[in-house]
């Protein structure tokens, strides 16, 4: 399964195949700044420093240029990561936003079992 | 001068499958023609052929229509058009499928906007003669008719200009950044009738949208259509709350290529002799989301 690693922390994130940057991130506990989630609007691009992606629906030329594409800019919302990617959030940080998401899908991707005394009790 | 509502907007799609499953099984539109690339809806409660308009390729608003009362009114609304500094031109009957001749103007901001006097009537769903109160087997949320737009321009004291002195509409409330006579304008609520908003326009890049509304018959709706969004898992802005702007209950969300719908019911009664309701940066959260009283990062930034 491909990992993401989010700068300008350098955080790494595991992912399911087949799943966005945005929707991976978020099952992880973690937030940046989205939009409609939907390819729409744009506020949710990022630099693609290394590594593919691939795009699981039609993105519209006038939100991702073709110049932007060749560039490294990534639409994550709809961006798939073709194996390990690293990409740069844009003014902002990486947000961990629920500890407790973030546990179990760390225990998920099979890094331990959690044990219910060392659970975190919140987000 | 008789314009009588917003009749139609326009919008692209990137994906006319998945948009029609939107539009379709989500919003519970009713789909009226399928011809030359665009899909055309109308809701239950309305009797004009179609009052949204798909095409696919891109995102973002096309265009939107007007409806007028009398094709007479199309000289006048030209000639002030015109006076005014926008851009206008003729369109003959058929350029849009089902929609009489009428006036296309340009707006300083790039919007183009359609002023109409007839288009193919289908009918209620309900009909006239001893009409039931709605359509029994209704689909998803079953919005009952397009409401209002909300439009992006850099400048909005122009537009908001170009809608009192073309078409005689008037504000019902706005966001200013003071009091003063002089107070730059940030956003404004305008009808030509006696609801709360036709259309709106919220300073920003030029001829973007940043969402067009179906009413709703009520707060039972609107909770209804949050469960509705849920189960289809549409994405949801914000919402189920209510605006301070309008008094109107709301949820905001997005289709399936990221345009922002929303669902909007209430507001309050409005007329041209009520006095306008000014709204001031400190109480702008309050304004747009009056339960949580402060924006998110995605109402002033995220549009199409």
């Amino acid at each position: 399964m491909p990992t993401v690693t989010v700068q300008p922390d350098g955080i790494e994130v595991p992912l399911e195949d087949g799943e966005t940057i945005l929707a991976g991130l978020f099952r992880n506990g973690y937030a940046y700044r989205i939009g409609c989630r939907r390819g729409g609007c744009a506020i949710c691009k990022v630099d693609l420093l290394s590594g593919e992606v691939e795009y699981d629906h039609t993105v519209a030329e006038n939100v991702l240029t073709a110049e932007e594409r060749a560039t490294g800019t990534c639409l994550s919302c709809r961006a798939v990561p073709v194996g390990d990617v690293t990409i740069a959030l844009r003014e902002e940080h990486l947000r961990r936003v629920s500890s407790l998401l973030a546990f179990y899908a760390m225990a998920a991707q099979g890094k331990g079992t959690p044990a219910a005394s060392s659970a975190p009790n919140s987000g | 001068m008789s314009v009588l509502r917003m009749g139609y907007m326009h919008v692209r799609v990137t994906d006319m499958a998945e948009a029609k499953q939107h539009y379709g099984n989500t919003v519970g539109l009713y789909q009226t023609l399928e011809q030359d690339g665009k899909v055309y809806f109308k809701g239950w409660d309305e009797w004009d052929h179609h009052s949204v308009v798909l095409e696919e390729g891109g995102v973002g608003m096309v265009k939107c229509g007007f409806k007028v009362l009398d094709p007479g009114e199309l000289d006048g609304i030209e000639a002030r058009a015109t006076r005014f500094g926008a851009v206008v031109e003729r369109m003959s009957a058929g350029e849009n499928a089902e929609v009489s001749d009428g006036i296309r103007v340009i707006l300083p901001s790039t919007h183009v906007i359609e002023f109409y006097h007839s288009m193919t009537p289908v009918g209620l769903e309900v009909g006239t003669h001893n009409p039931d109160a709605f359509p029994r087997h209704l689909v998803g949320i079953g919005a009952p008719r397009l409401d209002h737009a909300l439009i992006v321009a850099e400048d909005v004291g122009e537009i908001e200009r170009f809608f009192k002195e073309v078409v005689d509409f008037y504000p019902t409330e706005r966001l200013a950044t003071s009091l003063d006579d002089d107070a730059h304008l940030i956003a404004t609520w305008m009808t030509i009738g006696n609801t709360n908003h036709d259309i709106a326009i919220l300073e920003g890049p030029n001829g973007k949208i940043h969402h067009f509304a179906f009413e709703m018959r009520g707060w039972d709706d609107i909770l209804h259509a949050g469960d509705i969004f849920a189960m289809d898992d549409t994405p949801v802005d914000i919402g189920p709350t209510r605006h301070g702007i309008t008094r109107g209950t709301t949820i905001y969300f997005f289709d399936p290529s990221g345009n922002r719908n929303e669902t909007f019911a209430g507001g309050y009664q409005c007329f041209r002799d009520r006095p306008v309701v000014t709204w001031t940066p400190e109480a702008v959260g309050k304004g747009i989301f009056y339960h949580a009283r402060e924006l998110n990062e995605r109402f002033m930034t995220v549009m199409t």
